[in-house]
């Protein structure tokens, strides 16, 4: 056991070093000056020649490389060039944000998209599988850009119930944080409610024509009962796997959601800072999403072993 | 060091004092920044502003900073030696009188006012103006080197006066000092905070700095310090950064938002229609135009030479060619059909509101596409003359650059149109690796800002590769004299010679569109397109 840590360990430490080369010289391929980005309107050779040598940007890619890596390992990650504010902190501002939304877009789209599916399948061929498979497809196909300028429009300027823009961390005032997270994760949950109602409704259908309902309903239970406590549960191992699967769609639409409700996370830092060639927080939004995702597969992976000891010898399953 | 001898010739360096009538009368915005129907009504003290910006500033450093942006959180929290009234009249803030300049030109002397406290609470003095001057100049990094490069150094010649020496005579040294160049920093800051001033900046102003996070927001908050503490009305300003044009716009309409600074042209309408809301406009100081490689194989900023292909042509080697796409070109139709008629045309690089402007500085080619076909035939080019236009990636750039491709194909052109994001834009065209560029300029309250740079032979920002020496020597002498009829006479030569050469071919000035809630007053905003909130509340 304790070999394969070791060694899912030591393959993660080669991955993320990899991830960080291809970053750094990946930032660096990109079209355009970083040092005239930042010298904006103020570009005379000095300036530039200054911000060159300040960033040290005049230095060879791999000696630029050694030098980051080498804070990077003591958790600096530098500051920012564009607003000189320390890198780690300034991501340690947009992380929470983004978490939250994704949070609360995830329980949106699960309340959203279960509860639709259980009733388009319990009721089918009604008026009512006919709403909820159109609210499906509608919330597939509407773009995320689209629906948000629709929500504002409607819920903060037509009538003003929601504001239309920024945000308020649930922990410093859950009602306010409720009020300025409602619509854009409802916008950034649509898509994914709509996958989860199809999915749910496929399980449920499945569910409720298999034996152990037959059984069930056999035994005399309420409708309600068979449907949620059997049907529905059985229905759930879908959910969770596509959830799990459609996180990072939900981290992508959340770029586009976070610059409609000018909310201040991690998507929209990253695009700012790649339009603006702010080099150390691109390698340092990059870095960090890296690392959390080898993270991630390392303990999913760790998990698996746990659950199942023949994956820990890896490549010799029987 | 000395004072200016009696012998001496005072002149007083403000720009046309004596030429303000001719300057206010296109200004949208008369007596300050309010729209058509000034509103008197009295404003309460207190509360929050909230205001959307198009962009986020970058360093919050008056030496360091470079976003045209940032200058509208500076006119908050650092105020400038020298500042520009509605009438674009450059006066003084925190210097106590206009600059009195020797007789050879080389000396400038500036009085100071007396008991004015940074926000830290310490006191300004002229060893502290030097100390800010010297970091303009001399910072690692500092933004402000090439706008102070005639300054030889600074003398305290006593605690409210300071002796500018210059390495020549400059006459646009109080547009500087009326802009970053001109803040005064604190001293007792600098020292606690070196490099890292940017995260903390204490000046003198209406208000102080609070706090940032970057992309979302910065704060400031009423400095009690302040020496006119007592007029601010405002407890608190909010600048948030919104980019997206539609969501800024719905973020005023919704009142999540009491300004919003720069309205699309395209929703002025829809601004304009809502009870709820005001428009402020301004004309701006700078403009829109084409750039045209005609010479630049080494980079900006570098000696010009002979452009070979793919960016040599017709038009980089033929002036007459440069002209013949300029008259082909209907600046009021695109000003129409593009922006709604909300900007002006233009086709030169000075503001008509701009007190060194004239007849001449404003003339325009008329709108001639059989003209431009025979001055093609002259040239002896095959037609269609063809060529690429580096434009922006957003909707108006691209609309925008349409009706510029449309217009000139009637003239005899052939335009490809390649739309570049901005950052590789500008790099690509400071390598000399283009043909033609549309691109804009902020603009600056004196005209050596909008010229010199862009058409002196190896100027800063001259990408065209543009070399003329009777172009050099008259920007020289403008810079050098201080006779104001002197400057507006040979700005008219200057525009005159730039049309004839045209490595710009100017197309049109924006103007400064401000949305304000209709709960707000006081809010002003020159030509400049700097936002002023010292005076701004809420209506009681």
């Amino acid at each position: 056991m304790w070999r394969y840590v070791l060694r899912r360990l030591i393959e993660s430490a080669v991955t993320l070093v990899l991830v960080t080369i291809v970053v750094f010289i990946g930032v660096r391929a990109l079209p355009g000056d970083p040092a005239r980005a930042l010298a904006a309107e103020e570009s005379d050779p000095e300036t530039i020649a200054a911000i060159r040598a300040e960033y040290g940007l005049d230095q060879p890619i791999p000696v630029q490389y050694v030098r980051y890596v080498g804070k990077a390992v003591q958790g600096d990650l530098g500051t920012s060039a564009r607003t000189r504010l320390s890198v780690t902190e300034t991501i340690g501002h947009a992380l929470p944000v983004t978490l939250q939304l994704a949070t609360f877009a995830i329980v949106v789209a699960v309340l959203i998209g279960v509860g639709a599916g259980v009733v388009a399948a319990v009721r089918r061929r009604t008026a009512s599988e006919w709403v909820a498979n159109s609210v499906a497809l509608l919330g597939l196909s509407i773009p995320n850009f689209w629906f948000g300028l629709m929500a504002v429009l409607i819920f903060a300027v037509a009538y003003p119930i929601l504001p239309a823009s920024g945000f308020v961390s649930v922990f410093d005032n859950p009602v306010e944080s409720f009020r300025h997270l409602l619509m854009p994760a409802i916008v950034l949950g649509s898509g994914l409610a709509a996958v989860i109602m199809r999915q749910t409704r496929s399980a449920m259908l499945e569910a409720l024509s298999a034996d152990y309902v037959r059984t069930a309903r056999a035994k005399g239970l309420g409708g309600t009962q068979v449907v949620l406590g059997h049907a529905l549960r059985n229905s759930l191992i879908v959910v969770t796997t596509i959830v799990g699967l459609q996180l990072g769609l939900l981290i992508s639409g959340a770029v586009v959601t976070e610059q409609i409700f000018v909310l201040p996370g991690f998507g929209k830092l990253t695009i700012d800072a790649v339009f603006t060639r702010d080099y150390p927080m691109i390698q340092g939004v990059v870095l960090v999403t890296a690392t959390a995702y080898i993270g991630i597969n390392l303990l999913v992976d760790l998990l698996y072993s746990v659950i199942d000891p023949r994956i820990r010898v890896g490549g010799r399953v029987t | 060091m000395p004072y200016p001898s009696p012998l001496l010739r005072r002149a007083v360096l403000l720009v046309a004092v004596t030429l303000a009538a001719s300057a206010c009368s296109s200004i949208d915005s008369p007596g300050g920044g309010e729209s058509a129907a000034p509103d008197n009504r009295p404003l309460r003290a207190g509360g929050e502003l909230r205001v959307a910006l198009a962009n986020e500033p970058d360093l919050l450093d008056p030496t360091l900073a470079r976003t045209l942006v940032g200058r509208t959180v500076f006119n908050a929290i650092c105020e400038k030696l020298y500042d520009l009234d509605a009438k674009l009249n450059i006066v003084p803030q925190l210097a106590s009188a206009a600059p009195e300049i020797s007789a050879d030109g080389k000396t400038v002397t500036v009085k100071i006012r007396q008991g004015l406290k940074f926000a830290d609470g310490t006191t300004m003095d002229a060893a502290a103006v030097k100390t800010s001057l010297d970091r303009h100049r001399t910072l690692k990094g500092s933004a402000r080197t090439s706008e102070l490069s005639s300054v030889d150094r600074v003398d305290v010649v006593d605690q409210s006066t300071v002796a500018i020496q210059l390495k020549a005579p400059f006459a646009p040294l109080a547009a500087v000092l009326a802009d970053r160049a001109g803040m005064i920093l604190s001293p007792a800051a600098v020292t606690a905070q070196g490099d890292k001033f940017a995260t903390n900046p204490v000046c003198i102003g209406p208000f102080k700095f609070s706090s940032r996070i970057a992309q979302d927001r910065i704060e400031v908050v009423k400095d009690p310090n302040y020496y006119n503490a007592g007029n601010v009305k405002l407890d608190k300003v909010t600048y948030r950064i919104i980019a997206d044009s539609s969501t800024r716009f719905n973020n005023l309409r919704s009142g999540d938002v009491e300004v919003l600074d720069t309205v699309a042209a395209t929703d002025v309408d829809a601004l304009q229609a809502d009870a709820n809301l005001r428009l402020v406009t301004s004309q701006s100081l700078g403009y829109q135009g084409i750039t045209l490689n005609l010479g630049n194989v080494n980079g900006v900023g570098n000696a010009p030479g002979q452009l070979a292909a793919p960016y040599a042509s017709a038009l980089s080697s033929d002036a007459r060619v440069r002209r013949a796409f300029s008259m082909s070109l209907d600046r009021d139709a695109i000003n129409r059909v593009v922006f709604r008629g909300q900007f002006a045309p233009a086709c030169g690089p000075i503001s008509p509101d701009s007190p060194l402007s004239s007849e001449a500085a404003q003339a325009c080619p008329k709108h001639d596409p059989a003209g431009a076909k025979a001055l093609l035939g002259q040239a002896g080019v095959a037609t269609p003359v063809r060529a690429t236009m580096i434009i922006g990636t957003d909707a108006q750039a691209r609309r925008l650059g349409e009706a510029i491709q449309a217009q000139a194909r009637e003239g005899g052109f052939e335009l490809a149109l390649q739309p570049t994001e901005f950052s590789a834009s500008l790099d690509q065209t400071d390598q000399g690796k283009y043909q033609m560029f549309q691109i804009g300029w902020s603009g600056r309250v004196d005209p050596d800002g909008n010229i010199a740079n862009f058409l002196k032979t190896k100027g800063a920002q001259n990408a065209a590769g543009y070399s003329n020496p009777e172009m050099d020597r008259l920007i020289d002498e403008a810079r050098a004299t201080t006779d104001q009829a002197k400057r507006r006479e040979l700005y008219g030569q200057i525009v005159k010679l730039e049309q004839e050469d045209a490595p710009l071919i100017y197309l049109y000035r924006q103007k400064n569109l401000l949305g304000l809630s209709s709960k707000v007053g006081g809010v002003q905003m020159y030509g400049d397109g700097i936002l002023r909130f010292g005076e701004a509340g809420f209506f009681a």
